[in-house]
C-alpha cells in the first residue's frame, strides 16, 4: 500500500506486524537450517539450542496475536487491511508450526545419541530441507513484498518436495529391508523426512495467505499433491 | 501578571460603567413610576371607573375615555391583526426568497418608525376630511396603521426562528404547504406572534397624536362610532394642560391607568414566553 | 459523454449485486442535479429494492444526501434546484411537474439527522400524519398509534405519557418517535438521512437495531458517514464522491475487497 492511512499510528500497528512476522520467519528459517546441520554434523549441543530456542517463536507468535487482536479492537479494519491482519495472524500460526518441526528434528538427533546413520542417506534429507528453506525464504519474501506472482510459484513449487520426499522414503524402505540393524536410525530419518515435508505444505498454506491478503480471495485451483508416500510399499527393489 | 492587572482593572471600570449607565436608566424609571403614583394614586377610586368626564370644577370619572380607548384598541387590533400575520407569513413562507418580501419588509419597516402624527394627519385627509367629520372609525383606522407593522415584524422574525428541519419535517409526511404553516409553524411560533400582539397594543394604548386628528374627543358618553370618540390618551392631554385642579389630578390617574395597563401586558407576554420555553 | 466516465460507468455496473428476483421499488437512470449553475450529481445510475437496504457513503460533500432528497422532492421546498433525468417509482416518473409532492412524500418517508419532533403531545405527533389522509374512529386510531410506538420500539417508553410534549423526550427517544411518526404514515419507501448522527452509541444501536427489523416490509436507503454502520445495517452499498458514484455493489463484498481504488482508500481511512 502506498498511500499513508490519515491515522498514522494505524500504519505504525500494521508495519509492527509485518516486522514482527518477518523476525518469527528469520527463527523458523535458521532453524531448520540448524536442525539439518546439528543432523548432518552429529552436533547433540547444537541440537539441545536448537530445542530451547523454539521457545522464542512461540513467544513471538503470542505477541502478534496479541497485537492483531489489539489492532482490530482499536482501527476497526476494512478490506485490505483487515485481510492484512488475518494474514498476518494466518502466518504466524504456520510459522510457530514450522518451528515445532525444526525442534522436532533436533529432538530425533539428540534421540540418535550417537548411532548415526550413513551421511549418503542424510543427504536425500539435506536436499529436501534446502528446497525448503528456499520455499520459505521465497514466500516470506513475497509477503515482505506483497508479490502475488511469487506466492504461486511457491504454492505450485511444494510438488517438487513431495516427490523428494517420496523418493527417500523408497530409498530408506529399501535401506531397511537390506539390514534390519539400519532400521532403528532410517525410522528417524523418515520422521525427519516427513517433518520437513510438513515444513514445505506450511510454506504452501502461507503462500495460500499472501494471495488471500493480496487478491481479497482463496486460489482457485486445488493443491498439487505429489506426495504419495502414503501409499507408499515395499515393493522391490526401486530405488528413487 | 502585569498584563493580567491591567486587564482586571479594565473589566472592573467597563462594569462600573454598565452598572453606572443601568442605575441612571432605572432611576429615571422609578422616578416617572414614582411621580406617577404619588399623583394618582390619591386619585384611583371606584367613581373612576364609573363616573363620565365632568365639566370643570366638579367631581367625575373617566369611564367614557376608558371605554373609548377600549374600543378603539379592540378594533384597531381586530382590522390590524389579521393583516399583519398574513404579511408576515407570506414574507416568512411563500416568498421568502422573493424579491416582493424584500420591498414590503423594508417599507413596514419605515412605517414601523413613522412618527404616529404622520399617520394621523394621513387618515384625517382620507377618512376625516372626505366623511366631512370626526369619527371613531377613523381612530379605529389610525390606530390600526400603527399596529400592522409591528405585527408584520414580529410575525415574520418568529416563523423565520422556526427552523427549517420542522418544515422539511412536516413535508415528509406530505403534508400540505398550508397546513404546515397552521398546524406546524404556526404552533411552534406561537408564543412569539402572540407577544408581538400584546406589544402592538401596549403601544397604541399610549398613541396621542393620531386620535387628535381623528377621533378627536368627545364630552360625553356615545356609542356611535360615526361620532368623535373619547379616548384616554387624548383627555389626559386636554386635562393636563388645562388650569384646572381637579382636571389635572384626573389627567394623574389616567396616566397612572394606561402605564399599569401597558405594564399588565408586558408582563402577560413574558409570562406566554417562558411557559412556551420550559414545556 | 467522454471516454473516461464511460469506462467509470462500465466497471461500476461490472460490479453491480446480483438483484436476480428482487422487486426493483425506485429506478434512478441518468440523474443530474443542479445548485444554481453548479452541477452537484452526475449521471447517477441506481436502483433501490423492494426489502432491502441500500447505504450511500462517501465524503463530506460527495452528494449522498442531495441524492436522497431528490428521491421524495424535498428540494422542492427551495428555489434555484433543479433535477434532471428519471427517477421512477413504481413505474412512475416522481421527476415529472404533474407529480403531487404531497402524495409522494407520504409514500416515500424521510428521517431526518437532527430529531425533530412536532410541538404537540407524542400521541399528536403521530395522530397527525394518520388523520391527514384517513378519517378514523377514535379507537382505530389509538391502535394505529400504538402499533406505530411499537415498530419503533418507543411504545413501553412512553406508553404512560401519551399526553406530554415530544419535545421533553431524550435525543434517541425523540428520533425514535421521528421514526414513529414516519411509520404511521405507512409509505413504502423509508429514507434515513444520517439518522444517527446526532445521537449517543446505545440510541444508535437501537436505531439500527430497528432498521434491520423494518427492512422486512419497507424499502430503505440510508445515508451515513459511519462506514461501519453501513457495514452493520446494509444489503447494498454505493459510494459516492464528487457527485458521482464510484462503485456499487454488495455490502460485504465492498467492504472486504472493493473493486475501486478510491472506494478502499475512504473505507480503509487513508482519503485525504
Amino acid at each position: 500500500m502506498n498511500e499513508q492511512h490519515t491515522m498514522k499510528a494505524f500504519d505504525g500497528d500494521l508495519q509492527d506486524l509485518a516486522r514482527m512476522v518477518a523476525e518469527m520467519g528469520g527463527l523458523a528459517e535458521k532453524q531448520i537450517a540448524d536442525a539439518v546441520d546439528a543432523l548432518a554434523k552429529r552436533d547433540g549441543a547444537l541440537a539441545q539450542r536448537i530445542t530451547q530456542a523454539d521457545a522464542n517463536i512461540d513467544t513471538l507468535q503470542r505477541e502478534i496475536e496479541e497485537k492483531a487482536v489489539l489492532t482490530i479492537a482499536r482501527r476497526q479494519p476494512m478490506a485490505v487491511d483487515l485481510r492484512d491482519i488475518v494474514g498476518a495472524l494466518r502466518l504466524a500460526n504456520d510459522l510457530e508450526r514450522i518451528g515445532d518441526l525444526a525442534k522436532n528434528i533436533a529432538k530425533r538427533v539428540i534421540a540418535l545419541n550417537g548411532e548415526f546413520p550413513p551421511p549418503k542417506l542424510i543427504r536425500g534429507v539435506e536436499h529436501m530441507a534446502d528446497l525448503v528453506l528456499g520455499q520459505l525464504k521465497a514466500v516470506l519474501d513475497s509477503y515482505a513484498r506483497h508479490d502475488v506472482g511469487k506466492a504461486m510459484a511457491v504454492w505450485r513449487g511444494d510438488e517438487e518436495i513431495d516427490a523428494m520426499c517420496t523418493s527417500v522414503f523408497r530409498e530408506l524402505l529399501t535401506y531397511m529391508m537390506e539390514d534390519p540393524r539400519n532400521i532403528t536410525f532410517c525410522i528417524h530419518l523418515l520422521f525427519c523426512a516427513k517433518n520437513i515435508e510438513r515444513m514445505g505444505d506450511h510454506a504452501t498454506n502461507i503462500a495460500e495467505s499472501v494471495h488471500y491478503m493480496i487478491e481479497g480471495r482463496p486460489i482457485a485451483d486445488q493443491r498439487p499433491k505429489g506426495d504419495t508416500t502414503s501409499f507408499a510399499t515395499a515393493g522391490a527393489g526401486h530405488r528413487g | 501578571m502585569a498584563l493580567y492587572d491591567t486587564r482586571r482593572r479594565r473589566n472592573n471600570i467597563a462594569i462600573g460603567l454598565s452598572v453606572g449607565a443601568t442605575l441612571f436608566g432605572l432611576l429615571w424609571l422609578v422616578l416617572i413610576l414614582g411621580v406617577l403614583l404619588w399623583k394618582g394614586l390619591s386619585g384611583l377610586s371606584f367613581a373612576v371607573f364609573t363616573q363620565m368626564t365632568p365639566p370643570p370644577g366638579s367631581a367625575g370619572g373617566l369611564l367614557n375615555p376608558i371605554a373609548g380607548s377600549l374600543v378603539l384598541t379592540f378594533i384597531a387590533v381586530l382590522i390590524g391583526t389579521p393583516l399583519g400575520i398574513l404579511a408576515g407569513t407570506y414574507m416568512a413562507e411563500y416568498g421568502r426568497y422573493d424579491k416582493l418580501s424584500s420591498v414590503v419588509r423594508f417599507v413596514n419597516d419605515i412605517l414601523l418608525s413613522a412618527p404616529s402624527i404622520v399617520i394621523g394627519l394621513f387618515v384625517y385627509e382620507v377618512m376625516v376630511a372626505r366623511m366631512g367629520h370626526f369619527s371613531g372609525w377613523a381612530g379605529a383606522v389610525s390606530l390600526a396603521v400603527i399596529v400592522v407593522p409591528v405585527v408584520v415584524r414580529t410575525t415574520e422574525d418568529m416563523l423565520t426562528l422556526v427552523p427549517d428541519t420542522l418544515r422539511e419535517a412536516a413535508a415528509s409526511i406530505g403534508l400540505p404547504r398550508a397546513y404546515m404553516i397552521t398546524r406546524v409553524a404556526y404552533r411552534a411560533a406561537s408564543a412569539g406572534m402572540v407577544t408581538g400582539v400584546l406589544l402592538a397594543v401596549a403601544r397604541i394604548s399610549g398613541e396621542t397624536a393620531p386620535l387628535l386628528f381623528t377621533a378627536l374627543n368627545n364630552q360625553f358618553w356615545s356609542t356611535n362610532l360615526n361620532e368623535p370618540v373619547s379616548t384616554l390618551p387624548v383627555v389626559i392631554f386636554q386635562f393636563a394642560l388645562s388650569p384646572y385642579k381637579d382636571w389635572q389630578n384626573l389627567a394623574w390617574t389616567g396616566a397612572l391607568i394606561i402605564t399599569l395597563a401597558v405594564l399588565a401586558l408586558s408582563v402577560l407576554a413574558r409570562v406566554l414566553t417562558s411557559q412556551r420555553k420550559s414545556s | 459523454m467522454n471516454v473516461a466516465s464511460v469506462s467509470v460507468v462500465s466497471s461500476v455496473r461490472a460490479t453491480a449485486p446480483d438483484t436476480h428476483g428482487l422487486t426493483e421499488k425506485i429506478s434512478i437512470r441518468n440523474l443530474d442535479f443542479f445548485y444554481g449553475d453548479t452541477r452537484a450529481l452526475k449521471s447517477i445510475n441506481v436502483s433501490l429494492y423492494q426489502g432491502k437496504v441500500t447505504a450511500f457513503i462517501g465524503p463530506s460533500g460527495c452528494g449522498k444526501s442531495t441524492l436522497l432528497r431528490i428521491l421524495n422532492r424535498m428540494y422542492d421546498l427551495y428555489p434555484n434546484q433543479r433535477a434532471t433525468g428519471e427517477v421512477r417509482f413504481d413505474g412512475q416518473d416522481i421527476l415529472s411537474p404533474s407529480q403531487d409532492l404531497n402524495l409522494l412524500r407520504a409514500r416515500i418517508g424521510m428521517v431526518f439527522q437532527k430529531p425533530t419532533p412536532f410541538p404537540m403531545t407524542i400521541f399528536e405527533n403521530i395522530a397527525f400524519g394518520i388523520r391527514l389522509y384517513e378519517r378514523l374512529p377514535k379507537s382505530e386510531l389509538e391502535g394505529r398509534v400504538q402499533h406505530a410506538l411499537q415498530r419503533a420500539a418507543l411504545w413501553d417508553e412512553v406508553k404512560d405519557k401519551l399526553n406530554t410534549n415530544g419535545l421533553s423526550l431524550s435525543g434517541g427517544q425523540q428520533q425514535r418517535l421521528c421514526i414513529a411518526r414516519t411509520v404511521a404514515v405507512r409509505p413504502e419507501v423509508i429514507l434515513f438521512d444520517e439518522p444517527c448522527s446526532a445521537l449517543d452509541p446505545i440510541s444508535t444501536a437501537k436505531i439500527e437495531e430497528l432498521i434491520d427489523e423494518l427492512k422486512n416490509d419497507y424499502t430503505i436507503a440510508i445515508v451515513t458517514h459511519n462506514m461501519q454502520q453501513a457495514a452493520r445495517v446494509s444489503d447494498y452499498t454505493v459510494f459516492m464522491y464528487l457527485g458521482e458514484m464510484v462503485e456499487y455493489g454488495d455490502t460485504t463484498r465492498m467492504f472486504t475487497t472493493p473493486n475501486d481504488r478510491r472506494t478502499q482508500d475512504y473505507i480503509t481511512g487513508r482519503f485525504g
